[in-house]
């Protein structure tokens, strides 16, 4: 399951600090949705709430250095972009394995015909 | 086993000093990431899962050597991401040689031979290069999804050990790992004639793209059992003998988790090279504000439960070679005998 797309809806049931704690755990890039209405789009690397005043630590989309940005700035957060976890590679590559083994399969039923 | 003597010294003249000190926490290895890029895309790792922005980062060497300094453990393990591809990685083993540390390369080896051809490294007693090697050709192929690699990692070993460079290999088992192989694999290795082996359970990344295949404590007793009740001669490991009696079950540890504290783009992670709870600002902030009471399998942790790693449980063993007169005793036993 991944949550890449997602726009969370926060309100009773979500609080802001849970979907940082999403996209602090989240491998691929989010969009933050400042309080003054700017947006910065980058990967969240770092988050710390037990400290007087919570912030997000993230790269922007140059990479340059880290922004950090404080829980009580940020409105919400959007999953934009693309999930680098949740790809099976490992799956692929075992289909690929047997497809291979199987393309070989006949040829050598033919071989021994 | 086979760690040189001159490292051994090292090691233990090290943890003699912080137990001298009354420092209840030390780290031993010092995990240096430079990078997350990586050649590769195995099954198990967890660690390279990133978007482009962050793989195209990497740290300066003048960040590693404070991180190291700061640090201050006599062994300093540079895994990654593949540090093959970091571009200063001369200039950062040049300036760790000189501080005396101890360094383990952590490679898959596929650059090894051209890096060696191109004259990056200089053999030395504080260099080894130790190669990701998961087990014979089809299982390590398998393990790292891609084939070939098992033998351009071969020839990699060769080449390094001609020209006299120290050369061990690092392997992670699974679920479904074949004692019988291993041991052929054992046994392959040093005819190869690498230094000595390191062997650990893997752990289950949550970002890894295999999920399934992550070792519990009971089957990691069995098959580290199996593979190593009766060990071959010809047979060296280059880690504790008490940490390979703890995979099979011999002994009972706790994580130290402080151990093998891990340094990379982000900063100190928190709480070890494993879990990515978030990144402390200094050496000293990760020591002293980390809540380590949450970690190691007696705090409930479920994501500590299974794990029996060697960056967790290898710091363990080497503190209890220096603890008790048993811990120093069996230690010594393994080590001349060989017997596990």
């Amino acid at each position: 399951m991944t949550l890449e797309g997602w726009v969370p809806k926060l309100g009773e049931y979500l609080a802001l600090a849970e979907v940082i704690d999403l996209a602090f755990d989240y491998r691929g890039n989010t969009t933050v949705v400042k309080v003054d209405g700017s947006e910065v789009e980058g990967y969240i690397f770092n988050r710390n709430r037990h400290v007087p005043e919570p912030f997000i630590q993230m790269f922007d989309l140059a990479g340059e250095r880290p922004l950090k940005i404080l829980y009580s700035e940020i409105q919400n957060i959007k999953f934009t972009g693309k999930d680098m976890a949740a790809g099976n590679s490992w799956i692929a590559w075992l289909e690929r394995k047997e497809k291979e083994a199987a393309e070989k399969a006949p040829r050598r039923d033919k071989g021994m015909e | 086993m086979s760690v040189p003597a001159s490292q051994m010294w090292a090691v233990a003249s090290y943890v003699i000093k912080q137990k001298l000190r009354g420092r209840k926490r030390y780290p031993l290895v010092l995990m240096l990431e430079p990078l997350f890029r990586c050649n590769l895309t195995c099954a198990g790792c967890g660690k390279i899962q990133y978007p482009a922005q962050i793989l195209r980062k990497q740290l300066s060497v003048e960040a590693c050597l404070k991180a190291v300094d700061e640090c201050g453990a006599p062994i300093v393990s540079i895994p990654g991401g593949e540090p093959l591809m970091y571009p200063q990685i001369g200039e950062l083993v040049d300036a760790l040689v000189k501080r005396k540390k101890y360094v383990y390369l952590c490679t898959n080896a596929l650059l090894l031979k051209e890096e060696l051809e191109a004259g990056v490294f200089k053999p030395s007693k504080y260099l080894s290069f130790s190669i990701h090697m998961d087990g014979l050709r089809a299982d390590h192929d398998e393990a790292v999804c891609r084939d070939g690699v098992y033998d351009t990692a071969v020839e990699g070993i060769r080449e390094a050990l001609r020209r006299g460079f120290r050369v061990t290999t690092n392997t992670t088992l699974f679920d479904g790992a074949n004692p019988l192989r291993m041991r052929e694999f054992f046994d392959e290795m040093m005819t190869l004639g690498v230094e000595g082996m390191m062997v650990s359970p893997g752990y289950s990344y949550s970002k890894a793209p295999d999920q399934e295949h992550f070792l519990r404590r009971s089957k990691t007793h069995g098959l580290f059992s199996a593979m190593l009740s009766n060990p071959k001669k010809q047979w060296k490991f280059n880690q504790s003998p008490l940490f390979l009696q703890f995979l099979m079950g011999k002994h009972d540890y706790e994580c130290t988790p402080w151990g093998n504290p891990t340094f990379n783009l982000f900063g100190w992670q928190r709480p070890c090279y494993l879990l990515q709870e978030g990144y402390a600002e200094s050496f000293q902030d990760l020591m002293e504000n980390t809540r380590w009471e949450n970690y190691g399998r007696k705090s409930g942790n479920e994501k500590c439960l299974d794990c029996m790693v060697h960056c967790g449980f290898e710091a363990t063993a080497v503190d209890q070679t220096f603890s008790s007169w048993q811990g120093f005793r069996d230690t010594v036993v393994a080590t001349l005998t060989g017997k596990l």
